[in-house]
Order: C-alpha cells, then structure tokens, then sequence
C-alpha cells in the first residue's frame, strides 16, 4: 500500500516547524534540507495572493530517481512504496538530484552521499506507519498528513484533492495536494 | 489511529529517551512540552498533546530551541569587565562568589549615596524575576522593577488596561465570525499556537477575516480582505468606523448603556471632530465606501472581533489608534463573550517567599515611569531610560540589571543605548550569551536555559493556567538559574533568610499553594487549566467605573483627551527621505535571541528589506540585490527583496533588530542588518511605547 503525505496550503502559514522536527528527529546535519517550505506569490498590487507548500520526498510511484541511481543504491520498499537510499552503496554521483523534478535528493556535503525523506525510517530512529511522522506531529495548524495514499485521497475535499503534478497514473508522486478552496484575499 | 498510545512515550522509546514535561520559553506564550532527555542531553522534545496551548504542537523557534542546551557560545561562568567602559567590554572570569560580593558591595555604595531608586531592572518576561523583585523591590527598595513592553505590545497593553482594566486579553478566534486584525500577523509570529489554529479553522467554519496593514503579512495571506492601508493611520480608520456604526445606529444599545462609560460623550467627540469616512479615505488610503462597508459589516456579523498586538504602536499615534480599534468591539457589544476578545481569568500563582511587612523598605520615590511623566505606561519607557541615566532626569539612575533582554540590541537609537551603558556605576547583564548589552556592562552572570531551571508562571490560554517548566538537564557549565542567583546576591546584603529554599520543589510549593494541584502532580503533568469561563462584563470589570472605559479619565487627568483623537504620526517622508521606514516579523525568529541557532540560521539567515515593485522601478533596486537604507540618523546595507505586497511609500525591514549582532554569537555576528540606529528615541506620549516606524529614509543601490 503506497504511503504518502497529505498537505493543506489553505492552514500552512510557513512557519517552518517541519523541517525543524525533520530535522531533529532524523539528526540531519545543517546543509541537506529533508523538507522545504516556500510561498508562491501572484499578482500585483493590492490583488496579491500567496501560497505555502511544505514539500519533502513524495516517494514517488516510479521513482525517477531511482531509475538514474547507477549504482542501484534507490530502492522502494515493496510494502509501503517508500524509497529509500542505502548509503553504504551510493557513490555521492548526484545523478539522482537531476532526475528528481522536485529537488528532494540533497547531497550532504560532509559526507558525501545522498540523503532524504525517508518518511522517518532512518535506522535506529525508525516510527513506525501508525504514528505522524516528525513534520506531520508538530505542525501548529495540521497542515501535514501522512498514511496510505487511499486514506488521504479521503481528507479534506476528497473530491478535489487533486494530485500534484501528474505523470501518468503509475507514476504520480505520493503527495496530496488540497488545492480545491482558493488562497488569500480574492480578486 | 492508536488513540489508547503515549505518543511522547512510545517516540521516547525509539529515542531510549525519559521524557520530562516542561515548557518551552522561546517566547513569552511558553508552549508546554515533552523533553526527551537521555544521557543528560536533550534528544528531541515535541508539544505536550494534553496542554490546550499547542495541542501537541511547536513552532519553528521552539522545535530548534534544544540547540541552546549544547550552544558553543552560551556563557559558562560569571565575568568581571576588565577594561574602561567606552570600549567594547574585555573580561576576565571570576567566581560566584565574587561577583555576588561585588554586586552587593555596588548596591549598597548606590543606596547610600544616591538612594535605591537609583537601581533599575528590566527583563523580558521571566516569572523568575519575581525572585528579583522580592529583593530589589521589597527588601532593597527600588520601584524600578520593569520588563520589556515597551519594545513590544506598551500600546495595546495600555488600551486593554484603559478600557477593559486587563493587561492582557486572548483572542477566541474558535468562535468568532468576524475578525478585523489591525497591524497584528497574528500566523507570522505565530506564538500563540492555539491561537494560530483557532482562527484558521474559523475561516474554514466561513469566519470572515480582515487584515489592515500595509504589508501583505502571512495573516494577510489567508484573509478574505487585506486592506493595504498607509502606515500610522489606524486610528483614522477605526474612529470613522466607530462613526458608521453609530450614525446608522448599529451599535448595541443595551451593551453601551449597561456596560459602558461614556458612550454618547464618545458619539459627540466623533461628530464634533468630524470623524467620518471621507475623512479618513484619503489619510488612510482606503476608500471611504469600504470604510464604511467594513464598519457595517462588522457590526451585523456576530460574534466578531477586532483586534490590535503591535504594529499600530509603532508611531506616536499609537495610543490612540489602539483605543479606537478596541472600542469597535465595545459599541457593538463584542466584548468577553465566545468569538470575542476574551478578558481571560489569571491564575492565582502565590509569591515564592514570604517577605515579612516589617523587612520591606517603601521607596522614597515615584517609580522612574511616573516621574518620567509616563503615568499612563504600564511599563517602563525604555527610551527614556537615557535621560536618567545620562542626565539624572527625571532622577539619576546609576544601576541597571537587564535579564534575558537585550536593549542595545533591542530599543531604537543604539548610539544612544550603549551611550546610556557608559554612564552606569554597576551594568549587570544576566544572560544565555555574550549579548550587545552584556558586552557594555560591567558584570556578566550567565543564566541556565529554561531546559536547565524551574519556573512556574501563568500560562497565556483562555482558561486560567498554569505551566511548568523543570530542569530536563544539569545547567550548562556554570550557569545559574535567577533564583539561585538572587539568593546569592541577597546573602551578601543579610538576606539570606528571606530566600531559604534549598532546592526549587521548595519555592514551587509556595507558589502552587492556592492552585488545586500539587507541585509533583504538576511536575507529572505539566500544566493546570481551568474551564474556559465568559461574560465578565457584567461581572464588573477592574476599570474605575467597572464599566468599559471608552471616557478615561485617566487620560484627561494626564493631559490627553479621555476619548481617542487622531493625530499624524511624527516622521513623514519628504523629497529628501522619501519612505516610510516600517518594520515585521518573521516566524523563524523570535526576538534578538534566536539568531545564533543554526538550524534557524539555514532557513533564515539574514533579514531584508521589502519594497514595492513601483519604488523599485523608481529607485533602481532589483530584487536580492543589496540596498543602501539611508535615515537622517544612519544607514545600513541590507538585502532587498521586490515585492507587490507593500503600500508603495514605505519599506518594511523584516526583523529588523534581530539581525546584524556584532556580539552575541558566532553564528548570529554579523548576519543581516540591524536597523535600529536608523531611528530616533521617538516615545508614545501617553503610553511611553518605543516608536520604531517613526523613520523616514532613501534607498539606493549598494
């Protein structure tokens, strides 16, 4: 069953407290960013709009980066369709940060090796599926979600939670985008 | 999915951690948390998912708090400078011991020659400081004993103790249908995290939310409507509102006549003044039919709310404008009931020693405030504070304790700030870091971090509450918290007696002892709240009348006009500085104490100065490009970001004290730009509030 995330820009005020907690549940190093907040903003003055998006990994169904890793380093485990990265056999090339269209491999700079969302399974540090995973606990407004994708596709406006950048049906990234309710002031 | 788990355990386990409830003291809004600590180190902590303050939740600033238990930087043991003042301090490390005597020796010398009025104490907003207040408020006899407000929300503070008779309401976004916030970015601080999550799930229930501020801030990012109004003219806007609402009888007659004092004198001040939409359209920039469009609005959809924090205190007017924004909610009746501005119950935390009446020495003179001809401030006016330093007016002040603030860094003028540090016989800075301040005083203790120390304080939730924080881990190497600190102290001066408690459990009993919770039972839990509880209106409120105060006869005693006027600010751009100079926040950094956690640093590292792509054509500047900003005063380089959400006219620095420490840290020194010395000490006349958007300056590409 394919696990994913779930995210409301409609409640995201770009605070930031994900990659906070990502960072200090997983004990990321300052460098490579596991997840990103960035706002988006449109129009011109005073018809200004803005939208939050927390993105990490979406471990997608056919991972790009995992058909550039040369060294078959990228797998996706079987079970719960998340990718994962075996350290010990990635070779640091950065193929992989070219494939990703969305900028999820990092290399860390002193180790020399790709690393990211690995939806809280680093060894030793593993939640286990039933628990939020470290961005999805601290969240002030609840903007993250994560679980099996057919759970998700049930939250919010399940009728439009519309897929983020879709790439054939096998291959959609596992993240839930709720882009239904218009954002900011209107026009 | 596993509703009968302990999450905090059960991570706690994948962590081979113990978890420890606690607080979080990032910001004054103090998050309950669990700390995870294993080995004496603090492993990862998360919200205490019981605690109705952040429902399991952090920010930011506080998810990255546990770098100060192993920060490089933080100070490890007391310091005695060792050069002249002028200089940037040089210090030597001296013992506890010696620094306890030399600061009694210093008090007693000051007491003796210019009286203990000369000793004044700021601090940001630690209940630990009561510690200090006991000492050099009751046995000491200084009535200098002050916090930060100034520097922070003095107008609005000033408002709601004026009309409400509370220092400090919460805001019950759940409920409300209506919310207008006036230069409030209420989801950008983001501190009040419950807060945060009740107004935008409120708009999700169809609440209507309004933003007035002239930057397009993250609250006005999820508003139905921003109004991009002109800088310092809030209260134009709010008295012809207040108008609309009377002249088309849309107030709520039984409110005002029970429970007001001086509504029809208010209806006559606003006609007599003239106060109308079409008035203020063209000093506000906002039409007069939305003016009055708004007003209307908010007056027939209920429960509703208006609401102010800092930013229309930020200029001269601010007093005023803050007033008039809170009595839309007086006339429409919105006071206190669910979905309204909620005058919330305190706690009744008792004090942590017991001073005896006969030991207490009442001071000889007015606090520094009142004889500053503040008598209206509800806290010190910090820009003020080098008149009695430098020139013994109202009265010489010779002593000054700054704990956990930082107000060279912090207050407008900094010239003038470390000016004020050089004139002081004894400078003590009680901190976590070598900070702007320390670095001009004369001793410098290094205070434990709130993952070190116990403190127990009113929590800031509707309810009355409680929050704990206990010591997770043993201090960082000789870090004290405050309360051994001023045992210390007190022991010196023939104190010691007052100050007895051998370990904190003991001063805790105290200080629990009319909450129906015991100190263990809290130190399991966390926390006390008590139900959330509505309607004090007609309770009576503690204002003269009882009644809300819209006619303060305070103000008239003072000089003012009991009812709120609008006035221009006092610094408007010219042909020569043709911007208005204004400032925001930003949610990954709060205050001037976060700039040295690199986790933060990586996603903010430096602040910017925003400015509408109009000015930009206008000026040359292109976007990420460094800018020269140019005041009268100073002028500092800082990164220029392009915007469309900004009134054109103005520049909005974001953070703009927080950034370009040159002292504080290694990783904070000389990050971004700080913005401060671009400023006079411009001073709220009534409320004493530092006016840091009274500037004006010119840009120019770096």
């Amino acid at each position: 069953m394919q696990h994913g995330f779930y995210f409301d820009h409609n409640v995201c005020v770009k605070c930031h407290a994900c990659e906070i907690a990502c960072k200090t549940w997983n004990e990321v190093e300052v460098g490579p960013r596991w997840r990103e907040v960035v706002k988006i903003e449109t129009g011109t003055f005073p018809n200004v709009r803005a939208m939050n998006v927390s993105m990490a990994c979406m471990h997608c169904g056919d991972a790009p980066c995992q058909k550039a890793c040369p060294v078959t380093a990228i797998s996706k485990r079987a079970e719960d369709g998340i990718v994962l990265v075996d350290q010990n056999k990635c070779i640091g090339c950065g193929f992989c940060t070219w494939a990703c269209p969305f900028n999820a491999p990092q290399l860390s700079a002193t180790a020399g090796k790709m690393e990211k969302c690995n939806f809280c399974q680093s060894p030793g540090k593993e939640r286990p599926l039933d628990m939020p995973r470290a961005c999805e606990e601290v969240c002030p407004t609840g903007a993250i979600k994560s679980g099996p994708m057919s759970l998700l596709a049930t939250l919010g406006r399940s009728n439009s939670a519309t897929r983020l950048a879709g790439r054939g049906a096998e291959g959609l990234p596992g993240l839930m985008l709720d882009a239904h309710e218009r954002f900011g002031p209107g026009e | 999915m596993g509703e009968m788990r302990n999450l905090g355990e059960d991570l706690a386990r994948i962590k081979s951690a113990k978890v420890i409830k606690s607080f979080c003291y990032t910001c004054p809004w103090q998050c309950p948390t669990e700390v995870f600590v294993r080995d004496g180190q603090v492993v990862y902590h998360k919200g205490n998912p019981e605690s109705p303050n952040n429902i399991g939740s952090r920010c930011a600033k506080g998810m990255a708090s546990w770098w100060l238990t192993r920060d490089p930087d933080r100070l490890k043991f007391p310091m005695r400078r060792t050069n002249p003042k002028g200089e940037p301090g040089k210090f030597e490390r001296i013992s506890w011991d010696q620094a306890f005597t030399y600061i009694a020796e210093k008090l007693q010398a000051i007491a003796e020659k210019w009286g203990p009025e000369a000793v004044a104490y700021t601090c940001h907003h630690d209940p630990n400081t009561v510690f200090f207040r006991h000492l050099l408020g009751d046995l000491y006899g200084t009535p200098n004993n002050y916090t930060h407000t100034s520097g922070c929300e003095q107008d609005r503070r000033a408002a709601c103790l004026t009309l409400f008779g509370h220092p400090f309401p919460m805001h019950d976004f759940a409920n409300s249908r209506y919310v207008i916030l006036w230069g409030m970015n209420m989801l950008g601080a983001n501190q009040g995290l419950w807060e945060s999550r009740a107004l935008l799930e409120a708009k999700k229930k169809g609440c209507k939310l309004v933003v007035v501020d002239p930057n397009f801030t993250e609250t006005a990012q999820k508003a139905d409507e921003w109004i991009p109004i002109q800088p310092g003219t809030d209260g134009a806007m709010a008295l012809a509102m207040c108008r609309v609402i009377i002249d088309d009888s849309l107030y709520d007659r039984e409110f005002v006549e029970k429970y007001c004092d001086g509504f029809s004198g208010f209806r006559d001040h606003l006609r007599e003044k003239d106060y109308t939409p079409e008035w203020a359209a063209p000093i506000c920039g906002v039409s007069a039919t939305t003016i009055a469009r708004l007003a209307r609005e908010f007056a027939k959809t209920k429960p509703a709310m208006s609401a102010i924090f800092k930013g229309s205190g930020y200029y001269t007017n601010g007093a005023d404008a803050g007033r008039a924004c809170y009595i839309l909610d007086a006339i429409t009746g919105q006071v206190d009931k669910p979905g309204n501005l909620h005058l919330k119950d305190w706690a009744p935390l008792a004090a942590p020693v017991n001073i005896p009446e006969e030991a207490k020495r009442r001071p000889q003179k007015p606090p520094l405030h009142v004889a500053m001809g503040y008598p209206l401030a509800p806290d010190l006016p910090n820009a003020r504070l080098p008149d009695a330093v430098i020139h013994g007016k109202p009265y010489p002040v010779k002593a000054l304790f700054v704990q956990s603030t930082n107000p060279v860094m912090s207050d407008p003028n900094t010239d003038l700030m470390k000016e004020m540090f050089r004139h002081l016989e004894l400078g003590v800075a009680i901190e976590l870091f070598m900070s702007e301040t320390a670095i001009e005083c004369d001793i410098v203790l290094p205070e434990t971090s709130f993952y070190e120390h116990a403190e127990i304080r009113q929590g800031l939730w509707l309810g009355a509450e409680v929050v704990l924080c206990q010591p997770a881990i043993p201090p960082l190497g000789e870090a004290k918290p405050l309360y051994d600190i001023v045992q210390g102290i007190a022991g010196k001066m023939g104190w010691g007696q007052h100050f007895p408690y051998k370990k904190w459990e003991d001063w805790g009993e105290l200080v629990m002892k009319d909450i129906p919770m015991s100190v263990e039972e809290l130190k399991k839990k966390g926390f006390w709240a008590n139900a959330i509880r509505y309607n004090r209106v007609p309770e009576g409120l503690a204002t003269p009348s009882g009644k809300v105060q819209i006619h303060s006869q305070a103000y008239a005693d003072a000089g003012f006009c009991p009812y709120p006027i609008y006035t221009e600010r006092s610094v408007i751009p010219d042909a020569e500085y043709p911007l208005q100079l204004t400032h925001s926040k930003i949610s990954m950094h709060c205050n001037v104490l976060t700039q040295n956690n690199p986790l933060l640093m990586e996603i903010c590292g430096e602040n910017w100065a925003e400015i509408n792509s109009s000015d930009a054509s206008k000026y040359g500047i292109v976007d990420d490009a460094y800018i020269i900003v140019e005041s009268p005063k100073d002028k500092i380089r800082i990164k220029a970001k392009v915007v469309e959400g900004l009134v054109p006219g103005c520049i909005s620095v974001r953070h703009g004290h927080g950034f370009g420490h040159w002292a504080m840290g290694s990783v904070a020194k000389g990050k971004g730009a700080h913005s401060n010395n671009l400023m006079d000490n411009f001073t709220n006349p009534i409320t004493g509030a530092n006016c840091y958007n009274e500037c004006k300056v010119r840009i120019r590409m770096a």
